[in-house]
């Protein structure tokens, strides 16, 4: 997704879900300024909480089928089909991969409506809620199972403004860091420049052997989660090495190893170079990515609270 | 336009070159990896677009990287080169050599792959580490489940336990966290702070409302709101005591202060209930009724509005002057002249609420005021009492004189043996009485109203005594809550001359400070509960 389309996704058919859901924020606090259902006290259990928290829940449903009809419109994970490979039969298994690309085919979900078209409802009705739930509440909190649902709300809210911001971004630096490369040719290279550099060395003394067998073999590209989001090493052996050619190249700088040196020098510096953009492309796919490792195990999590939230509620009623 | 000759040069299994032609030409010739380009190198190290041969415009023929591609150009790192025969050209894998030029083509390049790809290079690029957060092993699903059945557990399954079992029900009162404390959505109010790990005292039925019969278990002695028993049923069989009594809100909070409520019936009694005497409310501020004022009239008791002035007449059986007693200049007393203020009568009770009850002797009697005193033939202080009371008093009074010596007989006619002593003693008692304590205007006369009735001990009737002590018995009004203001700033009493007159201020008077449900700047907002309370009878 690119720029363009990240606007067209907020901009979808003249904004009209930014108009629909502005214009059910504007109604929900009208009615909670204006109607005062019990003198004054708000709270979850008059009636206009009661059509604040219900309204709230079917959104909250609906915005978690989003998560049903991208896998239904886009197809699901890899993951799946394995499954499906190992757990079936040869046959049965074609079978269903067949109506599997049937399904992957489509564009339209069940209602019609176009992937972008459900995002872009998601995205406004995921933001109204914040208004919705706050006015359900009368801004009462505690340390209960109500609040523990707000709270993971507003958590999956949260998570899912940083996605928007990431997918409207963060594809246009990763064309920009990648250009007509990919993560596979940078590594194919960077094997390259260090099958080059140990070659180079061969003839180096041990001190500078050492070195660049040290960056060719414990560089590390991605790595741990951390590792993957900070798009570093901590005291990465390349970038080590580099700045320690510098002064090993004033230390041997004797009859034809400049030349050698020079070579090593340059090839280090390009493997830098490639490693830099290669943790930047791991960096920017991890940050696009991340996001999701919350929103959606947090939005289970907030389906489960809101399940005991409402339980609650009539259990003891 | 350029011409080229360009000879593939591979290697046979002995190692020997193979070459195969090809010509080429262009404006400029592309070199890299994508399919537009005129030299196609075929491999991953090559960019899609690396490098271009171009003229200069003195003819010169060079070869120009494109950004981010690197060349290497006799041993060299360069961006650009001039194409001279003998120049060594590598791109990525591939050198590209000038071979020496020759008729029919300005240029003629050997390409050769010399670092092919072997399964070494590829084996390193494998044994990077996860590149992707999905390599991690992390699963959405498994976090989002794990999370959820925490939640369900905890938030859901434990809570639910104390209502399954009478054992975990009081098991779980003694712990310091208890299982269904998370459900609940605040603090209780008051007293049920009491119940607050014993959720079951009160919810004693699951998905069941709380009824009204767990509250009155408790509290027994609520008043109803109304005291016809079947209007009482017939208007509120439809509410619970948990419509206004909203409890979990707070230690200070359990009453609704919601006049909506009140408003639904009071705002159209008239059409709900035709036989009422009420009026329609709506709104302390645009919609109450003139205040009603209860008076004493003899025995009965009555409601007068309080715009019907020439109804408004207190008949206290008293004379009084409030405007003599709060003269600024002071009133006369055995002191001096002694400047009053109400609170001097006027004692509020610890409630804050209604005052003590005025009294001859703590009231009146203060500072030496108002004695009973007689002074004819002899002066004496009457007792403040019943009129047969102070007569009797009169006539021991006088009989004890009398008998003290023989002089002071000589004020009687009569004779000198006990039924003439005591006939005489009667008589001055009666004289003197007449002359003072029951004149019209004086003694007790000075605030009783006194008429004559024919009997001959006690000739007098002092008119019974009926201070009003609430004058709006429907209402609350907390005076303590209102000591920033004097007490003439609602009572109009500096000119009251009468007794009769009834200085409780009007509707008018309340609303420069009070306004109704609704706020307003610089007033106080006071719904029905300010003033009126639900559980009482109203009569």
């Amino acid at each position: 997704m690119n720029k363009m389309q990240g606007a067209t996704l907020l901009k979808y058919k003249n904004y009209r879900y930014f108009k629909a859901t502005s214009l059910l924020m504007a109604l929900a606090i009208t009615a909670y300024v204006l109607i005062r259902p019990a003198g004054g006290e708000s709270y979850g259990g008059t009636w206009l909480g009661y059509v604040l928290g219900i309204l709230s829940t079917l959104i909250m449903v609906f915005l978690m089928w989003y998560g049903i009809t991208k896998r239904r419109i886009s197809g699901a994970p890899e993951r799946r089909q394995q499954r499906i490979r190992t757990t079936r039969s040869d046959e049965m298994a074609a079978q269903l991969k067949f109506e599997r690309r049937k399904t992957r085919r489509k564009t339209r979900g069940l209602s019609g409506a176009t992937l972008q078209e459900w995002l872009s409802a998601h995205v406004y009705l995921g933001a109204s809620l914040i208004v919705l739930v706050s006015l359900h509440t009368g801004f009462h909190f505690g340390m209960n199972v109500h609040t523990l649902a707000y709270v993971l709300m507003l958590l999956v809210i949260t998570s899912g403004f940083y996605g928007l911001n990431v997918y409207l971004n963060y594809p246009r630096l990763i064309t920009l860091n990648m250009a007509e490369d990919t993560l596979d040719d940078l590594l194919l290279k960077i094997a390259e420049l260090d099958e080059l550099a140990c070659t180079r060395a061969l003839g180096l003394p041990d001190e500078v052997n050492a070195l660049v067998l040290k960056a060719r073999h414990e560089t590390r590209i991605g790595g741990t989660l951390f590792q993957q989001l900070s798009g570093e090493q901590r005291d990465c052996p390349t970038r080590h090495a580099v700045q320690q050619m510098l002064h090993l190249g004033e230390k041997y700088n004797q009859d034809d190893q400049p030349k050698i040196m020079r070579d090593l020098y340059s090839a280090l510096l390009r493997k830098e170079k490639l490693v830099l953009r290669a943790r930047t492309e791991i960096m920017l796919k991890a940050r696009l990515e991340c996001w999701l490792y919350l929103h959606a195990p947090l939005g289970i999590a907030l389906l489960a609270a809101l399940t005991a939230h409402i339980v609650s509620i009539f259990f003891y009623w | 336009m350029i011409s080229c000759l360009l000879i593939h040069v591979s290697r046979n299994p002995q190692g020997l070159p193979v070459c195969k032609d090809s010509v080429i030409a262009g404006a400029t010739i592309q070199i890299g990896r994508g399919a537009a380009c005129k030299i196609h190198l075929l491999d991953h190290r090559v960019s899609l677009l690396h490098a271009s041969v171009r003229r200069s415009e003195d003819g010169v023929l060079y070869i120009d990287g494109e950004r981010n591609a690197t060349l290497k150009i006799n041993g060299f790192i360069a961006q650009s080169a001039p194409l001279l025969p003998g120049t060594h050209v590598e791109i990525g894998p591939y050198a590209l050599v000038v071979e020496p030029a020759a008729s029919g083509h300005d240029l003629i390049l050997s390409v050769e792959l010399i670092h092919p790809l072997n399964d070494h290079d590829a084996a390193l690029a494998c044994r990077t580490a996860p590149v992707t957060i999905a390599a991690l092993g992390l699963s959405k699903r498994k976090l989002g489940f794990s999370l959820a059945a925490c939640i369900l557990f905890l938030y859901l399954l434990l809570p639910m336990l104390p209502s399954a079992s009478m054992v975990f029900d009081k098991w779980q009162a003694g712990l310091p966290v208890t299982l269904n404390g998370s459900w609940s959505p605040g603090p209780l109010a008051g007293g049920h702070a009491l119940f607050e790990a014993k959720c079951s005292t009160c919810h004693q039925r699951s998905f069941q409302a709380v009824s009204d019969e767990v509250c009155t278990g408790c509290h027994k002695q609520v008043g109803k709101h109304l005291t016809k028993e079947e209007l009482q049923v017939k208007t509120f069989k439809t509410m619970r005591c948990t419509d206004c009594h909203i409890d979990h809100k707070g230690s200070e909070r359990l009453v609704l202060h919601d006049s909506s409520k009140c408003v639904t019936c009071h705002g159209d009694i008239k059409r709900k209930i035709a036989s009422t005497e009420l009026a329609n409310v709506n709104d302390f501020a645009a919609g109450h009724p003139p205040f009603h004022i209860t008076l004493r009239n003899g025995q009965d008791v009555i409601r007068v509005r309080q715009d019907e002035k020439d109804k408004l007449v207190e008949k206290s059986g008293l004379k009084y002057s409030h405007k003599v007693h709060l003269a600024k200049e002071g009133v006369s007393s055995p002191q001096g002249d002694t400047v009053m203020r109400c609170q001097d009568c006027h004692k509020i009770k610890e409630s804050g609420r209604h005052f003590e009850p005025m009294t001859m002797q703590k009231t009146c009697q203060q500072s030496d005021c108002h004695a009973l005193d007689y002074t004819d033939p002899v002066g004496g202080l009457a007792p403040h009492g019943s009129e047969p009371a102070v007569m009797n008093h009169l006539r021991v009074f006088y009989s004890k004189w009398l008998n003290e010596s023989p002089e002071n007989r000589a004020a009687c006619d009569s004779a000198a043996d006990i039924q003439g002593i005591t006939a005489c003693a009667s008589d001055l008692a009666r004289k003197n009485a007449a002359a003072t304590l029951f004149s019209k205007n004086d003694g007790c006369g000075e605030c009783h109203e006194i008429q004559p009735v024919s009997n001959r001990e006690v000739p007098w009737k002092v008119a019974p005594v009926r201070i009003n002590q609430d004058w709006q018995p429907g209402a609350e009004f907390v005076h303590a809550k209102h000591d920033t203001m004097g007490c003439t700033d609602c009572h109009d009493k500096m000119n009251s001359r009468s007794s009769a007159d009834i200085s409780m201020p009007a509707i008018a008077k309340c609303r420069e400070c009070h306004v109704g449900n609704h706020p307003a700047k610089g007033k106080v907002a006071s719904g029905c509960d300010s003033c009126h309370r639900f559980h009482q009878g109203v009569k």
